[in-house]
């Protein structure tokens, strides 16, 4: 037991001065806060990782490693505001930071090669990074999601909310979303996952769609791609009325439907209603196959 | 109902809702058949009438329209986008280079707008710097992006040109056309201090 303690002690003391020794420094400060205000958090390198909590305040801690000047934190008018700064000249390091903040705040992200994570946070977020991957829980409100190069996953409860997000190559997994998707990429691929979808808005350039969900009554459902497959996988309480053109691409379905030719010229469509045809789907393509399904 | 109207005005929402027992005033036709006979007569009646010019056929005029087309293309690829330097050429300006290379013919029917033709150049002229301060994974990732943005142009400028009415094609190139300025738009934003 002694020998345990003793190599317990030795360890802490270990990396404590390993910490010492390679320049990282911790921060930590509390701010009270709004239930419903303002978190704008900006952070080049390293993590950001935001919690929602209860309680009517932002703490802030973060490990800054060599190169970074500080991190600054004020509050204004119901806006807190948490910027990692750098130095003017040089290149700065990695901070790692995690926030918690009440719950209902609007949270906005800002980071470069920083990897973005946010959990509980039931407020309106808008997350952009450029290479930065990001992992999002949806807690009902809006979301509007940027990244360049980034991947994206994000995990939803299916409560209905607006979500909005778009990437350059980074690829886009979405769990149990509900509500108003629009999702866009040029070269990433896009695996979409909705409870219940009111619209439904994907578009690619090169990159993959895969969709499975369920529409709602009435639903609006857009998928259009160059060369990126349409993979659509979407029952409907009242059905909907289908229509797929490709022009080079091939055509197929779960329901023994056959596709049309575009009359004299190149191309193929598939048309018709399955159900009520209350809702309305459109998937087009150049050269990209599409496979539709009316089960999820 | 308007508020300078009577109480028995009313409007009226369709044809249908016309007594159909309505006569016009009176009947116009005799005079305006007058009239034409009589410019037919001051008319010189002895001159042949000109021999009805036969239509292009549809096929001569898409092909005439793609000359032309091609032709303003090329003069904005001259003037407006930035041009390869000569020599040994980095990664980076040898995609700014391909990005740059001389559009076809559906490139100048979306580029007619000359707000996106300034903007287009503007960001295009950013772009190498821009790319140079992002990291060299993502600075990768988007250079091979941009390159997919390219061959899905001319892939569908292709297509266009075996099928230049294809509403499909049109829409997807003109999406495509969104698309690229989206992306040059957030690299652009993509500051070093601010994400995008």
């Amino acid at each position: 037991m002694g020998f345990s303690r003793l190599a317990a002690a030795m360890t802490a003391l270990f990396a404590s001065a390993a910490a010492c020794a390679s320049g990282d420094r911790t921060f930590e400060r509390q701010v009270p806060a709004q239930a419903h205000g303002v978190v704008d958090i900006s952070n080049v390198s390293g993590k950001v990782v935001v919690s929602g909590s209860d309680r009517p305040e932002v703490s802030v801690r973060a490990e800054l490693g060599e190169g970074v000047e500080r991190v600054d934190v004020s509050t204004d008018h119901g806006r807190t505001t948490i910027k990692v700064v750098l130095p003017h000249s040089g290149h700065g390091g990695d901070a790692d930071l995690h926030v918690k903040i009440p719950k209902d705040s609007e949270l906005t992200v800002s980071a470069v090669s920083a990897d973005v994570t946010t959990a509980g946070v039931t407020g309106v977020q808008r997350l952009n990074t450029v290479s930065g991957d990001i992992a999002a829980e949806l807690g009902g409100s809006d979301l509007e999601l940027k990244s360049v190069s980034g991947n994206v996953k994000l995990k939803g409860h299916g409560q209905p909310a607006r979500l909005h997000v778009s990437t350059v190559s980074g690829d886009v997994h979405l769990e149990h979303g509900a509500g108003d998707l629009e999702a866009g990429t040029v070269s990433g691929t896009l695996v979409l996952s909705l409870d219940s979808a009111r619209s439904v808005r994907a578009r690619s350039t090169s990159g993959d769609v895969h969709f499975e969900g369920k529409l709602a009554r009435g639903a609006d459902f857009d998928a259009t791609s160059v060369s990126g497959e349409l993979n659509v996988r979407a029952s409907a309480e009242a059905g909907y009325a289908y229509e797929v053109s490709t022009f080079s691409g091939d055509i197929s379905n779960c329901f023994n439907a056959t596709p049309g030719e575009h009359g004299h010229m190149p191309g193929h469509t598939l048309q018709g209603t399955r159900g009520d045809g209350a809702g309305h789907m459109h998937l087009k393509t150049m050269s990209g196959d599409v496979q539709l399904c009316d089960r999820k | 109902m308007s508020g300078t109207g009577s109480a028995d005005e009313r409007r009226v929402g369709s044809l249908r809702e016309l007594s159909p027992a309505v006569e016009p005033p009176r009947d116009l036709w005799p005079q305006i058949e007058a009239r034409i006979n009589a410019e037919r007569r001051s008319a010189p009646a002895a001159q042949p009438r000109p021999a009805r010019a036969r239509p292009l056929p549809p096929r001569w005029l898409a092909a005439a329209a793609v000359v032309a087309s091609v032709a303003v293309g090329v003069w904005i690829g001259r003037s407006l986008l930035p041009a390869a330097r000569p020599g040994v050429q980095s990664p980076i300006s040898a995609a700014r280079a391909t990005l740059a290379g001389a559009p076809t013919a559906l490139d100048v029917a979306y580029v007619s707008d000359r707000r996106y033709q300034r903007d287009r150049a503007a960001l295009m002229k950013s772009l190498q710097a821009r790319l140079a301060a992002l990291p060299q994974p993502a600075r990768a990732k988007v250079m091979a992006s941009l390159a997919a943005m390219q061959r899905a142009k001319q892939d569908l400028e292709s297509a266009l040109g075996k099928d230049p009415g294809n509403a499909l094609l049109q829409e997807l190139l003109v999406n495509t056309y969104q698309d690229e300025m989206r992306v040059l738009t957030d690299v652009q934003a993509s500051d070093a201090g601010r994400g995008i």
